[in-house]
């Protein structure tokens, strides 16, 4: 083609070609956009929500603890803390300048209030970093007067709010502290099921005892919140997710008047007790001496404090009950008795004579009596806790049956209770002396063990779960503190016959009539029991563990329990008395009755 | 031309398509950096909107003097407006404003936007003269012309514009048929030599080696360290997504995420949020803010009025009947596709990432009042490329 003047002219095809060739790459454009718009669509969609939606882990309330009757032992009260919400101070520009704003803010906040500041810098960058749309705690759980103070002068500090939150409270304070644990406000150790969450907020979680224990009941089901950020982190929008479920309550057998009893009974020592229904193994009261407020936890553990209570050389948070590992002494003597019986020959009338001492090869050991209990049989010698007696009987019955009967009563395993951390004692044997102590199993060795003494160890538990399996007829039930209606299966049932049962019970009865428990003796109410006490060397001092074991009433027991007093004078005169105020606790004391009690005179001494 | 009869015959040989266009394209993103800035933390960087309008209203007076004016008077100054635009140039290093690492601006303009319009003109003037032999002395001679700004906008460093300037040429020496053998010869070249380019990137990332070899290997690519960067990420998506791959991948995510439908107007998570960082939004990517919020029923509608710009743009070409006004054409068209085909296409990922706006949506006033200068040759061409035939008819 030419133009007008004749010229050639641009070919028009090329234009043409042109005009295809940017049509088709606009095509190509749609196409492209077509499949990232449309095909890909969803993918990008969960790309965006993934890079902005943050998951908030929102707890539930945790449950409380209750004890048999509905006393509450653990609740929740409302904490006030003084929180900053770095949104609103944010800066522009560089993180540190929010970060020195808020810093400033806690600094001119601390002044005010007259408080000193519990936040370090550090923290502060560290939350503004990891949890940014999270509200920062800068004080936790302030008192009346430091909220007024805030209030008036709230105005002046935006971003700055009151936070409740939940903390856990004791309202018997040291009551069962060992039973319940504590609770910490940390990281969850649990997280919820599907979806990572990117924040949480602190939360409860126990710590020892049934806190622990049962951390999943109490808690609940873990809430989530959803926040979108913006590409700085900023919290834009908040909904919510699936909210928490609460946390259930927590019901024991434990009887928080009887464990009153039980504590004040061992204020001032270092011992324990364990009040167990022989029936069915609930456990009604149990305590571990000396004890601790755990409300000094919330809402933190102070610095220091925890050093000191585990340096404490009088271990405040050892539960003695179930972690101490004892000598039992003389109230193992039963079960040498039965262990006797189980053996086919044996008469249980048949006359020992003792002479205030019991002699086996290079062995000699000293019966509490000096001048000898003269001619004894069992029952008499179960009342007179006679050492000469039980040696002889655990000699003759031999090493084999006699560790196979504590063995079956739970000696040296774990009595199940559902409390973490218990100690499962030492029932030593032949091969476990071979084998730790290098030496051969010694007929002396049977002897102590007779007596409850020597390499035995046993955990006041063990020893009120022996106390149950007598006061029941031989019945071992699991020793439990969740209440439930249903009556457990025993875990064993020992073949102890009619005759061996009446002749160790009534030896006990007798300890209590005319023994050396009479100090438990109480009107109205027949009271069974045993006393011990044994003697131990600890780096070359010698220490007395008194222990009193007792069930109530003799006929048809409903109580079991054992009593230890570490460094007592002995079972009788320490541990006794301490059992009675128990027992009465439970049965009362009649005064029209006067007491069964047998003239004889009070014997001082041991068992 | 002044005459009352004569001006109203030119107005009837107007292209009111498109005029009509492009008013709804300057619409379209006066609503949409309005969108993308309302977000801004800085009260001025939220009134740009107003700042984009208010050019666009001094470019509409702009279009139709333009418009109005014979464009071959025009291109008869085109040397001069050559000359002005390449003295710009070289003040830009001695004198400019550096923004964000690269020296661009002069006195509030940036002149490597008005460089294309003026190298688009020379050519078509030089192209067009009378007796001029197309062969191997005009090619060198073109080679020339856009050699010296290309190389000073390179020098800003801006990469984008200097790559606009490549189609812009070819297509007119295509159309033109300026040394067929030598243009397609220098094609094929330039593109072996970008694949080699791509191949060294691709090959010190693929292949382990010695970092000090991995160092001389780039160096030989002449690109700077940004620009092999941005060619890594568009290799290799998945290399740093956090770091030079962020725009990238942040564009992809506001694009799809915006789905058939859109999420509405001023709805767009992305820009919102902040994900896609704000100092982009209203210029560069400010095509995936459109499809974040219209979604591809909205890109579609905008992909369609471009479409038309293009066609009726290349249509008053083929119905001229000057050369000259053919070439001219063909260029302006060319400079303005090559914006939103490489604008559109590194939004969504097809292409490596060059700081190029889209005409008449993003915010860059220079740009668009030169894209609008631009178009109203295009409708002088239009007005004026005719006379003979209205003449001889």
């Amino acid at each position: 083609m030419e133009s007008y003047d004749g010229q050639k002219l641009t070919d028009s095809w090329r234009i043409a070609l042109i005009a295809l060739l940017f049509g088709l790459a606009l095509l190509y454009l749609a196409h492209a956009l077509f499949t990232v718009q449309v095909v890909q669509s969803f993918a990008f969609s969960s790309d965006q929500a993934r890079q902005s939606i943050r998951r908030v882990q929102v707890p539930g309330a945790r449950g409380r603890i209750l004890d048999r009757k509905g006393v509450c032992l653990a609740e929740n009260r409302a904490s006030y803390c003084i929180a900053f919400y770095v949104e609103e101070l944010r800066k522009r520009g560089k993180w540190l300048n929010t970060i020195n704003a808020v810093n400033a803010n806690v600094d001119k906040l601390a002044s005010v209030l007259g408080i000193p500041r519990e936040l370090s810098y550090n923290a502060i960058s560290n939350h503004v970093i990891k949890s940014l749309p999270m509200p920062l705690i800068a004080w936790k759980d302030v008192d009346a007067v430091t909220l007024a103070r805030w209030a008036e002068r709230a105005e002046q500090f935006p971003g700055v709010d009151v936070y409740v939150q939940p903390e856990r409270y004791y309202p018997e304070k040291s009551l069962a502290f060992h039973l319940l644990g504590y609770v910490r406000r940390d990281r969850p150790p649990q997280s919820r099921p599907g979806e990572k969450s990117h924040f949480y907020l602190p939360e409860m979680y126990g710590r020892e005892g049934l806190e622990g224990k049962y951390n999943e009941w109490l808690t609940g089901q873990l809430g989530e919140q959803l926040i979108r950020v913006d590409a700085r982190g900023y919290k834009y929008n908040v909904w919510d997710g699936e909210p928490a479920i609460p946390g259930r309550d927590l019901q024991l057998t434990l009887d928080a008047s009887l464990q009153r009893v039980l504590e004040n009974a061992l204020s001032d020592k270092r011992g324990a007790g364990v009040v167990i229904d022989p029936r069915n193994g609930e456990i009604l009261a149990m305590a571990s001496a000396p004890t601790f407020n755990p409300n000094e936890f919330i809402p933190m553990i102070r610095d220091g404090l925890w050093k000191r209570l585990t340096e404490d050389d009088a271990h405040p948070l050892l539960n003695r009950a179930i972690q101490g590992r004892y000598a039992p002494g003389s109230i193992f003597k039963p079960v040498t008795a039965f262990a006797a019986f189980s053996q086919t020959n044996f008469n249980p009338n048949t006359l020992h004579r003792c002479t205030g001492t019991f002699e086996l090869g290079t062995m000699r050991l000293r019966c509490w009596d000096t001048y000898g209990h003269q001619d004894i049989a069992m029952r008499r010698a179960i009342e007179q806790s006679c050492n000469s007696y039980f040696c002889t009987l655990g000699y003759q019955t031999g090493p084999a049956a006699l560790i196979a009967q504590a063995k079956t009563l739970g000696f040296g395993m774990k009595t199940g209770i559902d409390l973490p951390g218990e100690s499962s004692g030492l029932l030593p044997d032949s091969e476990w002396k071979l084998e730790r102590l290098g030496e051969k199993w010694r007929p002396g060795d049977t002897c102590q063990m007779a007596i409850g003494q020597g390499l035995l160890l046993a955990t006041p538990l063990q020893m009120a779960v022996l106390a149950a399996t007598i006061a029941n007829g031989g019945k071992i039930y699991k020793p439990h503190l969740i209440k439930t209606d249903v009556q457990p299966e025993p875990l064993r049932t020992m073949d102890w016959s009619p005759e061996a049962l009446a002749v160790v019970r009534g030896g006990m009865r007798d300890v209590v009539q005319q023994g050396t428990g009479r100090r438990v003796q109480i009107c109205g109410t027949q009271v069974s029991g045993k006393t011990g006490t044994a003697e131990i060397d600890i780096r070359g001092v010698r220490h007395k563990n008194t222990w009193f074991l007792a069930f109530a009433p003799s006929e048809a027991p409903t109580v079991a329990l054992v009593i230890l007093v570490e460094d007592g004078e002995s079972g009788g005169k320490t541990v006794a008395p301490l059992a009675r105020q128990v027992l009465v606790s439970i049965f009362g004391e009649s005064t029209n009755e006067s007491p069964t009690r047998v003239e004889a005179p009070i014997v001082t001494g041991g068992d | 031309m002044f005459k009352k009869n004569d001006l109203f015959a030119r107005f009837r040989l107007f292209n009111p398509l498109m005029l009509m266009s492009m008013v709804c394209l300057i619409f379209i993103g006066i609503l949409y950096i309005y969108s993308s800035c309302s977000v801004r933390e800085d009260v001025d960087l939220q009134q740009l909107y107003l700042r984009h309008a208010w050019a666009a209203g001094l470019g509409l007076i702009v279009y139709f003097v333009v418009a109005l004016i014979n464009y071959k008077r025009i291109l008869k100054w085109s040397w001069f407006i050559y000359a002005v635009v390449l003295i710009l140039l070289i003040l830009v290093p001695i004198i400019g404003d550096s923004q964000m690492g690269a020296k661009r601006w002069l006195f509030g303009i940036q002149p490597s936007e008005p460089a294309k319009l003026g190298v688009v003109m020379i050519l078509a003037w030089v192209f067009s003269q009378r007796n001029v032999q197309r062969g191997a002395g005009l090619f060198f001679l073109t080679a020339l012309l856009v050699a010296v700004p290309g190389f000073l906008i390179l020098l800003q460093p801006d990469l984008g514009t200097a790559m606009v300037l490549v189609p812009t040429v070819f297509m007119m020496m295509f159309a033109a048929n300026v040394a067929p053998k030598l243009l397609w010869g220098s094609t094929l070249a330039g593109l072996t030599m970008a694949g080699l380019i791509m191949g060294t990137v691709y090959y010190t990332e693929t292949v382990p080696m010695t970092h000090e070899r991995k160092e001389s290997l780039i160096s030989k690519t002449c690109l700077r360290d940004h620009q092999i960067k941005r060619l890594q990420v568009f290799m290799f998506p998945d290399k740093d997504l956090h770091g030079s791959g962020y725009n990238r991948r942040q564009s992809q995510i506001a694009v799809g995420s915006g789905g058939a439908w859109g999420k509405g107007y001023l709805k767009g998570e992305h820009y919102m949020l902040g994900y896609l960082p704000p100092s982009v939004s209203s210029n560069d990517f400010i095509f995936a803010v459109l499809a974040e919020e219209a979604g591809f029923a909205g890109t579609v509608i905008v992909l369609l009025l471009f479409l038309f710009m293009t066609w009726t743009g290349l249509w008053v070409a083929f119905r001229c009947r000057d050369d000259g006004g053919r070439i001219l054409c063909v260029g302006v068209v060319t400079v303005m596709f090559s914006h939103i085909f490489i604008n559109i296409a590194m939004t969504i990922g097809l292409m490596p990432i060059t700081g190029l706006p889209l005409p008449f949506i993003s915010y860059g006033r220079t740009f668009m009042l030169t894209m609008m200068v631009g178009l109203g040759l295009v409708q002088s061409v239009s007005m004026y490329g005719r006379e003979e035939e209205t003449r001889f008819s």
